[in-house]
């Protein structure tokens, strides 16, 4: 907490201090500001694993699409025995919502190597209001 | 015997089995080290909180700075009223967190490691997202699923799209945690057999063996960044998909 200088202007008989005082809340201000924007920008210090790990996010998000479509094909096929069918039409659909997932977590994770760093806003433009 | 990179995951009866309501139920050395995390993290907090100085000490900031993380995340994702939702959220990444970083003590069992406990983790957030948007919209909340500019005559499909999306958020929210934690344990474990059994030849396996001690140092830390990294993603994701319940538009 840097002290705001010592007053230069000699004393203002009908303000006092009060100049001095709108310094030094002036320059407490800004001091707030500036340890306010460090805390919004923190060290970057997952670089290296985060990428690592937004290539295992994405790979997971497709293949989480493509098992839930054959484990809910694999589903109604034993309901109605009908095989092979919505076995094979779910697993596609599941490719398609993998797809899918895949880049909605890649528009979400975009700023990822910086969300230690600057916690973003999410790429969903409904979150402001 | 030592060397088989799978052993650490084994579970085993601790106490038990008793035999409660029909069901064999048993203290296992994984439900021990969920009770060690969940005390960790009681205790660190509360003696991070005990002193309650204004300039904080060590421990002290070290709580301040947890709190700081996960209250940012929340409120940057979802906004003011998503604070409800803080102390959820604050209790999954604490747990996932110190469960990730406890398993990374040797001879201590990885609770995370675990599909069945990832997944319970993931499916009860999932679950929650949809019943907070069911209480918050009621059938409105569905029209997630139905975006909206989309022509009639392509709309089931869309929907049957994302519904599949949807469900596939559980799955790759547990599936992502365990894998990373299984494969970095039996990764750094194969390196470490490998060092053991270089050692063992003597000669130039002593030499040979300082490469593969190298990469498990280096794996060590990789795998103290992934544990808190996946923590972190754990957490986020968990706030993304709350903010689906909370507002449901695409």
């Amino acid at each position: 907490m840097a002290r705001p200088a010592k007053p230069k202007t000699p004393p203002d008989p009908e303000l006092g201090d009060i100049p001095d005082r709108l310094k030094e809340l002036s320059s407490r201000l800004a001091q707030e500001k500036s340890t306010h924007a460090a805390q919004e920008n923190p060290p970057r210090q997952y670089q290296g694993a985060g990428d690592y790990s937004k290539g295992y996010r994405l790979i997971s998000e497709f293949v989480a699409g493509i098992l839930v479509g054959a484990a809910v094909g694999y589903g109604l096929d034993k309901l109605f025995s009908t095989l092979p069918l919505f076995l094979i039409i779910f697993v596609l659909v599941g490719f398609a919502a993998g797809i899918l997932n895949m880049s909605r977590a890649a528009n979400r994770t975009s700023p990822t190597a910086e969300e230690l760093a600057k916690m973003p806003k999410p790429t969903n433009d409904d979150e402001d209001k | 015997m030592a060397n088989d990179p799978i052993h650490q995951f084994r579970i085993h009866d601790i106490a038990g089995p008793w035999n409660i309501l029909g069901h064999e139920i048993s203290f296992t050395n994984s439900a021990l080290f969920m009770g060690i995390t969940v005390a960790t993290i009681t205790g660190v907090l509360l003696l991070a909180a005990r002193k309650r100085s204004l300039v904080p000490g060590r421990l002290q900031s070290v709580g301040e700075m947890w709190y700081g993380l996960v209250h940012n995340m929340v409120d940057n994702v979802l906004g003011k009223e998503g604070a409800k939702f803080f102390p959820l959220v604050f209790s999954l990444f604490s747990f996932v967190l110190v469960a990730n970083l406890l398993g990374m003590f040797p001879y201590f069992f990885t609770v995370t490691s675990h599909v069945i406990v990832t997944a319970s983790l993931a499916l009860f957030v999932v679950l929650l997202v949809v019943v907070v948007g069911i209480v918050k919209h009621g059938l409105g909340w569905f029209k997630l699923f139905v975006p909206h500019g989309v022509p009639l005559a392509i709309l089931p499909f869309i929907s049957l799209i994302e519904i599949i999306s949807f469900l596939s958020r559980p799955i790759s929210l547990g599936l992502r945690l365990f894998g990373n934690m299984l494969a970095g344990h039996i990764v750094l474990k194969v390196f470490a057999g490998f060092v053991v059994s270089l050692l063992a030849l003597g000669g130039v396996g002593i030499l040979g063996s300082l490469a593969p001690m190298a990469m498990a140092v280096a794996l060590t830390a990789l795998e103290f960044l992934v544990a808190g990294l996946q923590a972190f993603v754990f957490a986020i994701l968990t706030c993304v998909y709350l903010n689906d319940a909370l507002h449901p538009s695409h």
